[in-house]
């Protein structure tokens, strides 16, 4: 009962610290808040249109004219130059004005017409990833619709029936069906992504601020003996608001990637929100065993400030872990993010049964481990003068 | 004259005190040091080894056979042919396929139905379904590219053999061809694509938390005070701006070498840039990134503010560019914002000249850009410094 009363004591003494320096809650609230916005807005839009491409037409008839319109038309594309020869087009493409050209050949109508082999060339540049997928897809679909169209026609001028000359242009029709992001719709996709990422950068950040600054002005052991000397009180009782805090702002960040950017909250909505706070607190773990081993402010956040950064890219999110060197591979284990961004795959894309999303719960919770290899760390740290005044 | 001459005099000398001082600080400080001297060549280089093997090859997936036929299993071997593709099992039905899929054993699924082989021997055009997770995008392009390039290499075939069979005394309808041709990074590689905005995203974002953590250190050590020149009243604006700008110039001339004469060829990008041209871009770019953090530096007071308040926007400001998520998915005046910042410029100009060999007149509006950000920025940091300069004297 006593340690309990110290805690709420600590409590009360770490809201009044809050209330004198406003960075806290600028770094609990305000710009967790505002990143979120920003991603919001970000990806409000979710889907690509109007990516400028060029088209070189060589042959001017008026075959060549309405591949020009059918490429005009896709949803993704549009023609915005018709440059008189390749390398125009590539200039374009260098000085970044457009993102692909296709090139309609001399002789185009004249060789379908006379049965001559031809070919229609699509240049698109593969500098930008993101891009490059959707829209050399797009083209191709434009491209070969208008290729089969001109081919079944051909063949149905010779006699061929119909059925049969479908069959002879597109002897295996491929139906795709794209699962849980069919809209291939950025926003729904790395939105649950990013947000958490920012979300434990600011969590690693205050955690590790609040104690080093203690360090930093001399006032730790002030903090210790508000709890009388016992440290897992005087950690509780610090970190409780802050741990309350993040929870809620965790809490608006799933109402806003569901509400907000629309994701789809295919599965078990309970498993996303008990996931979600068992990220902040690894994340809190994390930065208790940074500062503590560390011991120095600006040290401290400087070195987990850079390990929460590289989390994202050791989550999956974009490339694959599984393509990974395996030594990598095994080094995306130490970030709970990379457990967190399985689940939230599973449950808000995917509708995942709850069993399958178990094991990376676990592993998440085993950070919250950590802080006790620490604390007596943390303790002498605190105790000793020569770990004051550093910044 | 004489004293223009004198003036003169005392400006070269405060700034060489502010570009030895300032150096001194940088290396006697290992937070700083952390970042300003370290953090690039780090994070290029785990980022690097990250995305290291550029591609993903080999997705597993699974097969679900129900015509059981020389043809069919024609098709499977020719599927896991493919590069991208690797058969990892051939689940029986869908609900197999279900659990293999929720536990991450396989990303897609072909199905063949029971009349695949029926159907190409009379004839008749034969339907596959491809069953492809989204939820990670380069998976999927790579399902989708190994299955589509298959099928349609496998419709080829089974039309050549087709016609063969008719005994080719009816003209065969020549193929109009459609061929697709990557430039630049003609594989598609991750890191090719990524890097050079890493890189350059990395140079901006710890230019301005260190730079920040040195303009606190300033305020917290009164140095505005203690550098002040013994003939003078108080410490000139402009030696202080330049002296600072021209150290860090200097680290990150170490720096940036490092990462983009060792680092760049180590890993095999493309360097298709012209010396002068990526040299001039590069360092152009830093200049305005240095610029903006000397301004920026001048509104902290503690020495941790900086990273405290300007880490996270190291991804925004990353997708800002527009390289990751293309500038036409996002709202036009969100991306107009970003063009303040010096990354939205360099890193389109840097990935031009670099990855598909543009020269400096091709990326003129970048330069121009950047230009403009270095005179709007350091003018701001000359105008806040003095500001900060006549409080502290008074």
């Amino acid at each position: 009962m006593a340690s309990l009363r110290d805690s709420w004591a600590v409590t009360q003494r770490e809201v009044e610290r809050w209330r004198r320096s406003p960075i806290y809650l600028v770094l609990m609230l305000l710009l967790p808040l505002l990143s979120f916005a920003f991603f919001a807005t970000l990806f409000h839009k979710g889907v690509a249109e109007g990516l400028p491409i060029a088209v070189v037409d060589e042959d001017h008839t008026s075959l060549s004219r309405s591949l020009v319109e059918m490429l005009s038309a896709t949803p993704l594309a549009e023609v915005v130059y018709e440059p008189t020869s390749v390398m125009e087009a590539k200039r374009l493409m260098r000085e970044g004005q457009i993102m692909a050209f296709v090139v309609v050949p001399d002789q185009f109508e004249a060789a379908i017409f006379a049965n001559r082999q031809t070919a229609i060339h699509n240049f698109i540049s593969g500098s930008n990833l993101s891009i490059n997928g959707l829209l050399a897809k797009d083209i191709q679909v434009a491209a070969m619709t208008f290729i089969a169209g001109v081919e079944f026609q051909r063949l149905t001028q010779e006699g061929l029936p119909e059925q049969m000359a479908l069959a002879e242009v597109m002897p295996i029709r491929l139906d795709t069906h794209t699962l849980f992001n069919p809209y291939l719709n950025y926003g729904y996709y790395l939105s649950p992504s990013f947000m958490p990422m920012m979300l434990l950068i600011f969590v690693v950040l205050a955690t590790i601020f609040s104690i080093g600054v203690e360090l930093k002005e001399g006032s730790a052991r002030e903090w210790l003996t508000t709890a009388r000397g016992n440290i897992e009180v005087a950690l509780a009782g610090k970190l409780l608001p802050q741990t309350l805090l993040f929870s809620l702002v965790a809490l608006v960040m799933l109402a806003v990637i569901s509400g907000v950017v629309a994701t789809p909250f295919q599965g078990s909505v309970g498993l996303i929100i008990v996931a979600t706070l068992l990220l902040v607190a690894s994340y809190q773990a994390i930065a208790i065993v940074i500062i503590a081993l560390v011991a120095n402010l600006r040290l401290s956040l400087s070195l987990g400030g850079g390990y929460s950064v590289l989390a994202f890219t050791f989550s999956g999110a974009t490339f694959p872990v599984m393509a990974m060197w395996k030594p990598l591979q095994w080094l995306s284990r130490l970030f709970p993010f990379t457990y967190y961004t399985e689940i939230s795959i599973d449950q808000l894309l995917r509708g995942t049964p709850a069993l399958y999303s178990l094991p990376y719960l676990a592993a998440m919770a085993l950070f919250l481990l950590l802080p006790l290899l620490a604390l007596r760390r943390l303790k002498r740290v605190c105790n000793q003068p020569k770990f004051w005044g550093k910044s | 004259m004489k004293r223009l001459l004198r003036q003169l005099r005392s400006y070269w000398e405060q700034f060489l005190t502010i570009l030895c001082h300032e150096l001194r600080i940088i290396f006697t400080d290992a937070g700083v040091m952390l970042i300003l001297l370290f953090a690039l060549l780090i994070y290029s280089t785990i980022y690097a080894c990250a995305y290291a093997p550029e591609v993903v090859r080999r997705v597993p997936i699974g097969v679900i056979d129900q015509s059981h036929t020389a043809t069919s299993r024609r098709l499977i071997a020719q599927l896991d042919a493919s590069a991208n593709l690797a058969i990892a099992y051939e689940p029986s039905d869908m609900e197999e396929a279900k659990r293999l899929f929720y536990a991450r054993r396989i990303y897609g699924v072909v199905y063949i139905p029971a009349d695949y082989e029926a159907s190409l021997y009379a004839g008749e055009q034969a339907t596959l379904a491809l069953y492809a997770d989204a939820s990670y995008m380069l998976i999927y392009r790579q399902i989708f590219e190994g299955v589509a390039t298959t099928v349609s290499q496998t419709g080829g075939e089974i039309s050549l053999l087709r016609a063969l069979d008719a005994g080719l005394d009816t003209p065969l309808p020549a193929p109009i061809i459609y061929q697709n041709h990557t430039l630049f990074n003609p594989y598609l590689g991750y890191a090719t694509f990524l890097m050079p905005a890493v890189i350059l995203t990395v140079i901006q974002q710890t230019l301005l938390i260190g730079v920040g953590m040195i303009g606190g250190t300033w305020r917290e050590e009164r140095l505005y005070r203690v550098l002040r020149p013994k003939t003078r009243r108080r410490i000139s604006t402009l030696p202080l701006v330049v002296g600072r700008g021209v150290a860090y110039l200097l680290l990150y001339a170490l720096t940036g070498g490092i990462a983009l004469a060792i680092l760049y060829p180590l890993f095999g990008y493309p360097m298709k840039g012209a010396l002068g041209a990526v040299v001039c871009m590069v360092g152009l770019y830093t200049v305005a990134c240095i610029a903006l953090a000397l301004a920026l530096s001048t509104l902290f007071c503690r020495r941790e503010e900086s990273l405290l308040l300007l880490l996270w926007t190291s991804i925004p400001i990353l997708l800002l560019s527009g390289v990751s998520f293309p500038k036409e998915g996002m709202p036009d005046w969100l991306y107009r914002a970003g063009l303040l910042l010096p990354s939205s410029h360099g890193i389109e100009g840097f990935v031009r000249i670099q990855t598909m060999g543009a020269s400096l007149s091709e990326v003129f509006s970048e330069v121009k850009a950047l230009l403009l950000l270095t005179l709007l920025y350091g003018g701001l940091a000359c105008l806040s410094t003095h500001r900060i300069i006549r409080k502290e004297a008074s």
